[in-house]
């Protein structure tokens, strides 16, 4: 009866019930995009599994009728990593969101997928710990789509990213098998699967590592008359031996839209701020810290403030962590971009986005982790105006092939997803990416696990050496690259 | 002969092996100058179908099982220059060959420093890397799969693929120096690494304490470990008693404070600036087992019952290390390892042959189908290294 | 939005959503089911549909019936979303386009003909308060009869509060020692019939601050249901009522959450109206919460130590709608002797959330047993929360868990401790923790 689609339907209403399917075409829509708008596919079927069984179980159906599925979690990726197929499966571990284990004497916690990132660290806070890894929209993404992507944020500077903060994780497989990646013996095939945005596996139980919360937490904001004058007291920071637990900027222009989101009261007539945070041992914090105070206005800053509580200091985070979503309000649509450059590259590299942005008259906004060189510039346009997003997007282009050509990445913590794709050749020979893709031959060798994404082109997996059996129709179509 | 020749077109620097080369028996010894020449020979080890194994300072080479078959013996250490080192933005690029210790003296010049120790002298950047081994650091720092933001190989096929880059902060593409981190040169030959460096920290202190018995140790490192003192490292080595040793490193005027915390949360530790003797070190010789091990099994650790003379060091990132003397009978070390594998993995790194021969070197390996297929694809025809790996791989 | 601005469109307002789901962990919905379609982004998007000429299905319907209206969305958008003025555009659309089955049409049209009007409330709090007594409670509770004939009206049993008598306020209520103020008192449909307690605790407490009451007796329903159910004539019809009923005083106070919010918003319900346009605006421009008001005024009788653990709870018309935290907490806080204790996921709304209970008593009871269980882990003996429905609501979650809390409005608790009433004024005799 009717597409294998259809019959997937039947067969995950039986497995999971009438309420974990989702195929009402009205509905299915709602489901088309993840945090980044641009790009969007209507989900041929939706599924809300709650357990690690059923997700195999979908999983192996999925595989048996050869349709494509693509894991989600809450749906906050900037680079379309969770973009449905219109021909598959979209697989929702919003209801799986228990924290199943907190063992303090081990440091760790055992969550499901769909937990939220923020929701870890409330539950170990009150013994002393905290989930590190804090992406601006901590309050809201799932730790699977932490471990899909990697993910930073602003305190990454100093304590790394989710890959340093999980121990082990149970993957579905995209052969439906249940396994445990983790730190037994043999390939660290944990370290490459964290960070694979989804294409490796489902993952559906993830240990992570708990931090002690630092004794002291220290704040402060530093506001500058100009970018680049931000940037030396970077540099000076970083090369008097400090390592914050973060460094970020912002410019005129994000600074506004944060002002007019949130009122956040950064000073006035700041062409740019800086926030910088130390944290550990109290003595060590306050001697760092007046050192960082001095390093600030030495390189020319015009205020610099302390947060003097907890309420201060989330105050001084609020505008840097709205920042994005703010810029919704002074532009009627914008593309962030998340390009790393060599930190010492930073004031060439602002100078030139600056001219980029006077020579096309697309203004841009930057916000950035300045302490590990990871921009976000916000590229700001009118969707209303015709050829607008085109001339916003090719901006956004020239200013990661500036990223690259100072030595950087296209990503720094959002991943390449659907949306970066194509510039993964800017980054990477062919070579490099079709080494890469071996491994998600060996993984996935039939390509169904969120296929799309992360590479330009795929590579075909089945092909034994010596057995050549004439050219695979997508290459032939000039689909598909052989290697 | 003519294997030889075509092998010396591809590398200046190739010649019949020698038994000082590599603990097991090979055919061919080259060294490549550069990741070019490195390319060209593998591309001829592949057309001559040779087994090809990876070697640096020579440090670890017992590790793992020998290769099942051994034709070519690629020696990095000619490939030791360090390409690029960028102070202000805490970064190095180094060649596979580069010892060590004479990157640590270059960066040291600038006041940075690679935050991996525990490496036995002698060792160079690939073969840390291809190991994947840590020492005491690892707690706040990680393991080489931690440091490594770059990476440089030359596949089976001759091919030379990077992955990462040179910034610390990136996430395109996957992550092959998380990959290739510890895998004792089974899937490629690493040519050249980028690593993450920090500060070299303006002082350190070591405090140290010996219990009596596993519990009152277990109950020390628990409470530095909930403690806000920012361990960089916690050891805890068992020969005579259980010794923990903590070390705190920051600047000159928090370290002290810091100690004094750490030393009354030991119940009256004492303070040195210097390392103990002993620290990150094991006796060589005998089985050398890695164990993973958390801290809340520490207790449990301490009270595996070992033979009198064997060493034991626990890291508090997890990971301890157990030496049996040479001449332990096979019985006695299998027994050892059942012992460690209730309390996590445990993996026979060095041992004599006999003991090798009779125990399950590995024991469980989850995802070792995945690691098979993986293999397979870097590796189809099982040239790279072949047999030293978990699961025979 | 102030009066100044053009009224936006519905295509506008969504224009502003950029799809980053902050909204979502706050939504009470999407925190039960996890389904996008039932978050406040999947609702926007819905309406978007809706813009591209989707049909209002039943089951889009489904999922705007299913928002409780509660804005803790609001609160959590970076963007500026306007999501209560969008869920009200949208409500008005459900109501004039989509057909009801008629049980529900039947019960939708009751609730509405009863709550907003005093005179039949009152005339129901008789017959209650005899079944109540009656012994009849139990047993129908046990048989299910009600859950049978429908969900919704054994909801309307299980939260009749317990009623005692309701004593009539006067029209004014003089100031104690130097008036600081005059202010005119909104009693609220609801909160006047069934916690009649709490309106003559929030006079006594305005006249020993120092401030001359004044009791409208003309006054009626300010059109709260309505308008937060997409009935927009009806409320605009309350709004013009409330309006002209406290035109004559500075301040309007009002002790009920969802009763101030929709009063701040009548300059919005009718901006559309020449006639009323202005009258509106210094209306919701003299619109105070009780906390509020008592809060801005500054304390000056006396507080009288009140040795009681108290767990407030944030009505989400109070904490989202009208951006209320800090006043009630300080007041609280301000009581010798008293402890706050904060409950956890306090964004996340109790489920109550007007009629919601009323409409949708399956997910609203799982929403009233989440926050029960949150209040409970407190350890508090006293719920204090500034709404009424709220109040009924997690009492009611909390009966059903077998765990009886006394529940007091923050007038209340002032009341007890500017008049040295002591614990037992709200937290009953309590023998088992005071001897």
């Amino acid at each position: 009866m009717g597409t294998p689609l259809d019959r997937l339907a039947a067969r995950f209403t039986a497995l999971l019930g009438r309420d974990s399917v989702i195929d009402d075409p009205v509905r299915l829509r709602t489901y088309e995009c993840d945090g980044l708008t641009t790009h969007r596919a209507s989900p041929g079927l939706v599924v809300l599994p709650e357990t690690a069984e059923d997700v195999a179980a979908v999983v192996r159906d999925c595989v048996a009728a050869g349709v494509p599925y693509v894991a989600r979690g809450s749906g906050t990726g900037l680079s379309g990593g969770a973009l449905p197929r219109t021909d598959g499966v979209l697989i929702v571990t919003a209801r799986m969101r228990r924290i199943l284990e907190i063992d303090i004497p081990n440091q760790r916690a055992v969550v499901e997928p769909g937990v939220i990132n923020l929701d870890v660290t409330r539950a170990v806070r009150p013994y002393g710990y905290y989930f590190a890894p804090d992406p601006s929209s901590q309050q809201i993404c799932s730790v699977g789509g932490n471990v899909a992507e990697n993910s930073g944020g602003a305190h990454c500077l100093k304590y790394g990213f989710t890959a340093h903060h999980v121990l082990s994780c149970e993957v579905v497989t995209p052969d439906g098998e249940i396994v445990e990646l983790g730190e037994g013996p043999g390939y660290d095939l944990l370290g490459v699967f964290v960070g694979a945005e989804g294409t490796l596996g489902i993952t559906t139980k993830i240990t992570v590592r708990l931090t002690r919360v630092p004794e002291t937490v220290q704040t402060l904001l530093a506001a500058f008359t100009s970018i680049e004058a931000g940037g030396t007291a970077v540099s000076a920071i970083i090369g008097a031996g400090v390592v914050p637990a973060a460094i970020e900027m912002m410019d005129a222009l994000s600074i506004e839209a944060a002002e007019a989101a949130v009122g956040c009261g950064y000073p006035e007539g700041a062409a740019a701020v800086l926030i910088v945070e130390l944290d550990g041992p109290a003595s060590e914090v306050a001697h760092q810290f007046a050192e960082v105070e001095r390093l600030c206005r030495d390189a020319g800053a015009f205020e610099v403030r302390i947060a003097a509580d907890d309420a201060e200091r989330a105050l001084i985070w609020t505008g840097r962590k709205s920042a994005f979503a703010a810029v919704g309000r002074i532009s009627p649509a914008y593309l962030v971009q998340d390009g790393v450059i060599p930190r010492t590259a930073l004031p060439r590299v602002l100078a030139r986005i600056d001219a980029l942005s006077a020579a096309s008259g697309v203004r841009v906004a930057n916000v950035f982790h300045a302490g590990d060189g990871n921009l976000h510039p916000l590229v700001l346009f009118d969707d209303a105006e015709e050829g607008a997003a085109e001339r916003a997007e090719e901006v956004s282009g020239a200013i990661l092939d500036l990223c690259v050509e100072h030595g950087g990445s296209i990503t720094g913590e959002h991943g390449v997803g659907v949306d970066k794709a194509r510039y993964m050749p800017r980054m990477f020979t062919d070579t490099d990416l079709d080494t890469m893709q071996m491994v998600r031959c060996g993984f996935d060798p039939a390509g169904l696990c969120n296929p799309g994404k992360v590479f330009p082109t795929p590579r075909l997996c089945g092909e034994v050496p010596g057995v050549k059996k004439g050219p695979h129709p997508l290459v032939a179509e000039g689909k598909a690259e052989l290697f | 002969m003519d294997a030889l020749k075509i092998l010396a077109e591809a590398c200046a620097d190739v010649r019949p092996a020698e038994p000082d080369d590599a603990p097991w028996a090979a055919r061919f010894t080259a060294a490549p100058a550069d990741a070019g020449e490195a390319a060209a020979l593998l591309r001829a080890a592949a057309d001559l179908g040779l087994a090809v194994v990876p070697r640096g300072g020579g440090t670890r080479l017992r590790w793992g099982a020998p290769p099942t078959r051994c034709d070519l013996l690629v020696d990095t250490r000619r490939m030791d220059r360090i390409v690029e080192h960028a102070a202000g933005d805490l970064v190095v690029t180094a060649e596979a060959g580069t010892p060590l210790a004479v990157l640590g003296a270059a960066l040291a010049e600038h006041g940075q420093r690679l935050s991996l120790d525990g490496q036995p002298p002698g060792a160079t950047v690939g073969g840390a890397v291809a190991s994947g081994a840590a020492g005491p650091l690892r707690l706040l720092y990680g393991s080489p799969r931690d440091l490594v933001i770059g990476l440089t190989i030359v596949r089976a096929d001759g091919a030379v693929a990077r992955s990462g880059g040179k910034v610390v902060k990136n996430v395109a593409g996957y992550d092959l120096g998380r990959l290739f981190a510890g895998s004792s040169g089974t899937l490629g030959l690493i040519v050249s690494a980028t690593f993450r460096l920090h500060p070299v920290p303006e002082a350190r202190a070591f405090v140290s304490r010996t219990f009596a018995g596993p519990g009152e140790a277990h109950d020390a490192v628990q409470r530095v470990l909930h403690s806000p003192a920012y361990p960089a490292a916690v050891e805890c080595s068992s020969a005579a008693g259980h010794r923990v040793d903590v070390l705190l490193e920051g600047v000159a005027n928090g370290v002290p404070d810091r100690a004094a915390a750490v030393a009354d949360l030991l119940g009256g530790g004492t303070v040195a600036a210097g390392p103990p003797s002993g620290w990150a070190e094991l006796p060589a010789g005998g089985t050398l087992v890695h164990a993973s091990v958390p801290p809340g099994s520490l207790r449990d650790l301490l009270a595996v019952p070992l033979p009198a003379d064997a060493a034991l060091a626990w890291s508090a990132s997890g990971h301890a290390r157990v030496v049996l003397p040479g001449g332990t009978a096979p019985g006695r070390v299998a027994d050892a390892l059942a012992a460690l594998r209730a309390l996590g993995s445990a993996v026979v790194r060095d041992a004599p042959p006999d003991v090798r021969d009779a125990v399950d070197v590995w024991g469980e390996i989850p995802g070792l189908a995945l690691m098979r297929r993986v293999k397979d694809q870097f590796d189809p025809d099982h040239r790279l290294s072949p047999g030293r790996f978990a699961g025979g791989i | 939005m102030t009066a100044a601005d053009p009224p936006r469109d519905r295509p506008s307002l969504l224009g502003d959503c950029v799809h980053c789901g902050f909204c979502l962990p706050t939504c009470p919905t999407y925190v039960l089911w996890g389904e996008e379609m039932d978050s406040p982004r999947g609702r926007i998007h819905l309406m978007a549909q809706r813009e591209e000429g989707a049909p209002l299905s039943p089951e889009m319907a489904g999922h705007f019936d299913a928002c409780l209206g509660c804005m803790a969305c609001v609160t959590a958008c970076p963007s500026g979303v306007q999501y209560d003025r969008l869920i009200e555009m949208t409500r008005a659309e459900v109501e004039a386009e989509h057909p009801r089955p008629l049980r529900e049409k039947l019960l939708r049209e009751a609730v509405f003909r009863l709550f907003p009007y005093r005179r039949r409330l009152r005339a129901v709090r008789g017959p209650l308060r005899l079944y109540q007594r009656s012994g009849l409670p139990a047993l129908v509770r046990r048989s299910g009869v009600l859950e049978r004939i429908s969900p919704s009206l054994a909801a309307m049993e299980r939260l009749a509060p317990p009623l005692g008598p309701a004593p009539r306020l006067p029209e004014r209520v003089a100031a104690r020692g130097t008036r600081r103020a005059t202010v005119g008192m909104l009693t609220g449909c609801v909160q006047g019939e069934f916690f009649p307690g709490v309106n003559a605790a929030t006079a006594r407490v305005l006249a020993l601050e120092g401030c001359d009451v004044v009791i409208p007796r003309d006054q009626g329903c300010c059109g709260a249901l309505s308008l937060h159910s997409g009935r927009a004539e009806e409320a605009a019809a309350f709004a013009r009522a409330t309006i002209a009923a406290f035109e004559a005083v500075d301040v309007v106070v009002v002790n009920s959450a969802g009763c101030g919010s929709s009063m701040k918003d009548y300059a919005d319900v009718l901006a559309d109206d020449p006639a009323w346009a202005r009258r509106a605006a210094a209306l919701s421009a003299k619109t105070r919460d009780f906390a509020e008001f008592v809060d801005e005024l500054g304390p000056r009788a006396e507080r009288h130590p009140l040795p009681v653990t108290v767990a407030y709870h944030d009505a989400c018309h109070l904490s989202h709608a009208q951006k209320i935290r800090s006043q009630p907490r300080r007041l609280l806080a301000g009581i010798p002797e008293l402890a706050v204790r904060e409950i956890a996921d306090p964004d996340v709304c109790c489920g109550s959330a007007g009629t919601y209970n009323l409409f949708q008593p399956e997910a609203a009871a799982r929403l009233g047993d989440r926050k029960a269980g949150s209040v409970r882990a407190t350890d508090a003996e006293l719920l204090v929360a500034a709404n009424p429905g709220c109040s009924m609501q997690i009492a009611t979650a909390l009966r059903r868990q077998g765990a009886d809390i006394a529940v007091a409005h923050t007038a209340q608790v002032l009341d007890a401790s500017l008049r040295g009433l002591g614990r037992g004024a709200l937290v009953g005799s309590d023998s088992s923790t005071d001897n």
